[in-house]
């Protein structure tokens, strides 16, 4: 994948411990684990649906799927945190590896590789190799051109980072079940809510 | 340490759940309980104001670029370690929640209090969450601190299983969530 | 002779067992919680969809202002929180929360076909399909479906085997974080509804996919019901024991 080349890695390991054996140890031992079939199966169903009560008006079903990632992403981010209890990160680096090597990798069990950053460092994109929400998935014609079929993703990651007071856009650009080469998301940092950030922790 | 009271604090400041273990332990009214709760919020924001500026620039300049958070909690193993039962872990695998030291999210703000009488301690989420344990033991021993801490993270872990996943739960609103109670009155059992 | 014959019989069973289970456990995995969250979330999702659906057909008068709304629908995509959501049903009309209610069955449907081929093809030891009559059918949603969904098996099965089930599940996982008052006033009985519309419409599914596919063949409704005493553990809790009561009309 000729994107991979652009990624950068994040030097700063964070803890003793780099976030990928870190992320790899709480996935094997400290979370309770189910089929990632069904997973697929049901998620499947659910995107089915909302494209039969939307009469395959496929925007509408992308932004329903965005806003109920939203609402899970919201609440999952306690998870992440309570069992992970990562420091804040530093940089939009550091976030899109504890993203994906810790986050992808615990609740999903993939880590998407980190890529294409912008030139001012405040957008990157996420490549999907493996996608339990679209294992054996094929799209018909119609909706290959408008559905982002794992749309969920982008907004329960919109949802988890503002919770952090991150103000991200994120977005899928691209969807190997559209025909394209790769999945990519895209997340891209509008601001960080100092505001919002507890007292307390600098 | 016998823990008296746990409370959390939303990132508002609202009060959204109180609870006491210890039943001859003196009592507030609910609403002195917001009060304390409103308090805490502003007095976390102000000693964070408080830190010299010079202590602020060497942490970091010291730790923080290294990425180095500038302590870690010990993992304390003991402390309340469900038994044997694995259906109480919830989502979580494993004889418990968590077994590493962590980076306390709450670097600046206040920790700690104490009287001659209790310590109340303070630990702070990254959402901007605070849940707090009052004990009826007076103490600054830095082994109590980390107990406490480990202790409310575990609560912390309690909420994020229980109570984020009740899907009627409103974070403005107090939380009624019976597992949630059953658990947490189980781990403070436990010390 | 024959006790030995019966014993490597029960070691065949076995060793098919483990083996079964050794090629459940290698499978690829995901994490529990998001796969609860998922489940539950479909609810207020059904709700937000028959909202949004309602909504444009009153605007549908102006054209004008629906295409404004629809870019405002995509500016702010968040849309409303869950909880408010789960409100928002108690508000709506009788044929709003009966359409809600048939969008989470149908999910709970096709999930179910989809399953029952799942189970179907992984080699399970417990399945034959020799003679499989509607009880080894219904026997199949109790161990087997059950258990790949909601990591449990239901808890007891009642017949009158002449095709009215009861599949009662004295904790059905996904309400178990709920929270609601032991005596549940008829708005919060109402507010757990839509959630076992879902597997109301599994149920369904796996019949259907299982031969009893006829328009109206099956129905299936889930309640409430109190536990037995002997299950009864936390008193003060509200109970978390469904019954489903399946009807199915056989063709003689």
């Amino acid at each position: 994948m000729s994107a991979n080349s652009a990624s950068i890695s994040a030097s700063s390991a964070g803890p003793k411990k780099s976030l990928k054996t870190f992320g790899d140890d709480i996935w094997k031992n400290k979370t309770a684990k189910i089929n990632a079939e069904l997973f697929t199966l049901t998620y499947g169903s659910i995107v089915s649906q909302l494209c039969t009560d939307f009469e395959r008006d496929f925007k509408k079903v992308n932004s329903q799927l965005y806003a109920m990632g939203y609402n899970i992403g919201v609440r999952l981010i306690e998870d992440f945190l309570a069992r992970t209890a990562l420091p804040r990160c530093d940089s939009l680096a550091q976030t899109s590896e504890v993203i994906s090597k810790c986050a992808f990798k615990i609740f999903l069990n993939v880590t998407p590789q980190v890529g294409n950053w912008s030139n001012n460092k405040d957008a990157f994109s996420l490549f999907l190799d493996e996608n339990p929400l679209s294992d054996f998935v094929e799209l018909p014609m119609d909706a290959a051109k408008e559905l982002w079929y794992s749309n969920i993703l982008c907004g329960v990651l919109r949802g988890a980072l503002e919770m952090v007071q991150m103000d991200c856009d994120v977005w899928f650009v691209n969807d190997v079940l559209r025909g394209g080469q790769s999945t990519e998301m895209r997340v891209k940092l509008n601001r960080i809510m100092k505001d919002e950030i507890p007292a307390g922790e600098d | 340490m016998a823990i008296q009271t746990i409370l959390v604090i939303n990132k508002s400041g609202g009060l959204v759940y109180q609870r006491d273990f210890i039943k001859t332990g003196a009592k507030l009214s609910s609403n002195e309980y917001l009060i304390l709760a409103g308090t805490l919020q502003g007095v976390v924001a102000i000693a964070s104001q408080v830190t010299p500026k010079a202590l602020q620039i060497s942490a970091k300049t010291g730790s923080k670029t290294a990425n180095e958070p500038s302590q870690l909690i010990p993992y304390v193993g003991s402390l309340g370690a469900p038994a044997q039962n694995l259906s109480d872990m919830g989502s979580f695998m494993g004889q418990d929640f968590f077994n590493e030291s962590f980076p306390s999210w709450n670097q600046s703000g206040l920790k700690h209090v104490t009287t001659d009488q209790l310590s109340m301690f303070l630990y702070q989420t990254l959402t901007g969450l605070k849940f707090v344990a009052i004990s009826t033991q007076s103490t600054t021993n830095a082994m109590a601190v980390s107990i406490a801490e480990n202790l409310l993270r575990k609560a912390y872990c309690l909420y994020a299983d229980y109570v984020m996943k009740n899907p009627f739960h409103d974070p403005e609103m107090p939380i009624k969530c019976e597992l949630f109670d059953t658990h947490l009155a189980e781990l403070v059992g436990q010390l | 002779m024959g006790d030995s014959g019966l014993a490597s019989e029960v070691n065949e069973h076995q060793r098919l067992q483990l083996q079964f289970q050794l090629f459940q456990e290698s499978l690829p995995k995901v994490d529990e919680t998001i796969y609860r969250m998922l489940l539950n979330e479909a609810v207020p999702l059904a709700i937000s969809v028959e909202k949004s659906l309602t909504h444009h057909k009153e605007d549908a008068t102006g054209q004008l202002e629906a295409e404004l709304d629809s870019k405002l629908a995509l500016e702010s995509q968040q849309g409303d929180a869950s909880h408010k959501l789960l409100k928002d049903y108690l508000a709506a009309d009788q044929d709003q929360q009966t359409r809600i209610k048939t969008r989470l069955e149908n999910i709970g449907f096709q999930l179910g076909q989809k399953l029952s081929q799942l189970l179907i093809f992984s080699n399970n030891p417990n399945l034959s399909f020799k003679d499989m009559d509607l009880l080894s059918v219904m026997k199949f949603v109790c161990r087997d479906v059950w258990k790949q969904v909601f990591g449990k098996q239901i808890d007891n099965l009642k017949t009158n085997h002449r095709g009215t089930f009861y599949l009662l599940d004295y904790n059905y996982k996904p309400i178990e974080p709920f929270t609601l008052e032991e005596d549940l006033s008829d708005q919060e009985q109402k507010l757990i509804e839509p959630f076992l519309h879902v597997p109301c419409g599994m149920i369904r599914g796996v019949l259907a996919s299982l031969g009893f596919e006829k328009e109206g063949q099956v129905t299936c409704q889930a309640t409430l019901v109190d536990p037995p005493d002997s299950k009864q553990a936390g008193a003060g809790t509200f109970t978390k024991s469904v019954s489903f009561n399946v009807q199915v009309l056989v063709g003689r």
